[in-house]
């Protein structure tokens, strides 16, 4: 036996090798990892503490200004109120659909509802399921609102804040929004008209165009 | 230890740029020794006088079925966060019968024309300004070739899927599929040397 080993050549003994694993992948099960799913209740604690998986509205518009795909922004909202005004590229899946849709698993993907919680409990959802790259938006189409389409003039601002208002002038005409140099609103009233959905590349009432997917060979 | 990698967010971008530049050297490095940055030997292959194209490629593919199929299985990779693009069956056809021309008469693929370049062969510097003069037209015409490019989509498809066959079933039909081969090849070659032998004498 040990001689007709030593009698193999190097390529025989990979090619036995080889063999052997592919006879074990018979058996050795889906590599999948199956149906169960792992909850690190750790993870899942640490990461709502220190906002790790919070995604700003300004790095939000930020993106979408320079057109970056690799993420999936979902609007969690009913789809009237998707239709009245969603964040550009969004896709409209309403929370009770969620579990039902085929997000994949390798994207990044950003909820947004109006405010936290609906994305809260989708991102919940989704990464007890197992997906990684799961992120909300901090505070929702509210603060999208109020800092990128009609952000406010900062009262007495040092010259960085000035300057930085300027540039979120220019972002909210980007949205289609106005962004409020009086600074004396204090409130947002609901008479600021929404931007018509159609600003962004989303058409106003038409099914949300599959971009495709930047990524592969 | 979580893979792949960059999913799991141990980097960010710019380092992946780092590493993909990194791991594209080696990738290249291993081409050209492995004599993919030949015209000749890569052409042989098509007249089967030397299977040296063939027995790289399922190494290659053997290789990482296994590493990517047992690394799973065991827990160290996340599999479905792997990107697989769509099968579009028809363009792809058609696309890899104009791919298999062009081989045959260039002598190279686009992967290793970039390989061949690197050693100062001019044949792939031909071929390489060929494929990017190509990748031009091709980008023009492209509205004309729209539909027929995303024509018969059949979504992120597998060979499990497909054959609904468990994974570990496939894996062991690739391995004997390439075994059967590589036996294939060494005989073929035994054959074709006995016969240039037999003209010289």
């Amino acid at each position: 036996m040990k001689k007709f080993f030593a009698n193999l050549n190097t390529e025989k003994k990979l090619a036995g090798a080889v063999f052997i694993l592919g006879v074990i992948a018979i058996f050795a099960g889906n590599p999948y990892g199956g149906a169960f799913i792992k909850v690190n209740e750790k993870e899942l604690a640490l990461s709502t503490v220190n906002n790790s998986e919070k995604i700003s509205v300004n790095d939000l518009a930020d993106w979408i200004i320079k057109a970056k795909a690799d993420f999936e922004l979902i609007d969690l909202r009913s789809a009237e109120k998707y239709n009245e005004y969603a964040i550009p590229n969004s896709q409209c899946i309403p929370l009770v659909q969620l579990p039902e849709a085929d997000l994949l698993r390798n994207q990044k993907i950003i909820f947004y509802s109006d405010d936290d919680v609906a994305a809260s409990q989708a991102w919940f959802i989704l990464k007890s399921k197992g997906y990684k790259g799961v992120y909300i938006l901090d505070g929702g189409l509210n603060a999208w609102k109020e800092k990128v389409l009609f952000p406010k003039a900062p009262i007495n601002g040092s010259k960085d804040e000035l300057a930085q208002f300027e540039k979120m002038k220019e972002v909210s005409k980007y949205f289609g929004g106005q962004a409020q140099t009086d600074s004396s609103v204090t409130e947002l009233t609901p008479s600021f008209k929404l931007p018509a959905a159609s600003t962004g590349t989303q058409k106003l009432g038409t099914a949300p165009v599959k971009r495709k997917k930047r990524e592969g060979c | 230890m979580n893979s792949p990698f960059f999913k799991f967010n141990y980097f960010g971008m710019d380092v992946s740029l780092i590493l993909a530049f990194a791991i594209g050297i080696g990738f290249g490095f291993a081409l050209e020794r492995g004599g993919f940055g030949s015209a000749k030997i890569l052409a042989a292959q098509f007249y089967f006088t030397n299977m040296r194209v063939l027995k790289v490629m399922f190494t290659a593919i053997v290789t990482a079925m296994l590493g990517v199929y047992f690394l799973s299985v065991f827990g160290f990779m996340d599999l479905s966060l792997i990107y697989i693009g769509n099968t579009y069956i028809l363009p792809q056809v058609v696309g890899g019968l104009v791919l298999g021309i062009g081989f045959v008469v260039g002598g190279y693929c686009p992967g290793t024309s970039v390989v061949s370049v690197s050693t100062g062969k001019i044949d792939g510097l031909v071929y390489l300004a060929g494929v990017a003069a190509g990748i031009f037209v091709f980008g023009e015409m492209f509205p004309l070739i729209k539909n027929f490019y995303s024509s018969t989509d059949m979504g992120s498809l597998t060979l499990p899927q497909f054959f609904n066959m468990s994974y570990g079933f496939i894996v062991f039909l690739v391995v004997i599929m390439a075994l059967g081969a590589f036996a294939a090849a060494e005989w073929g070659e035994k054959k074709m040397a006995a016969k240039k032998s037999e003209a010289n004498s």
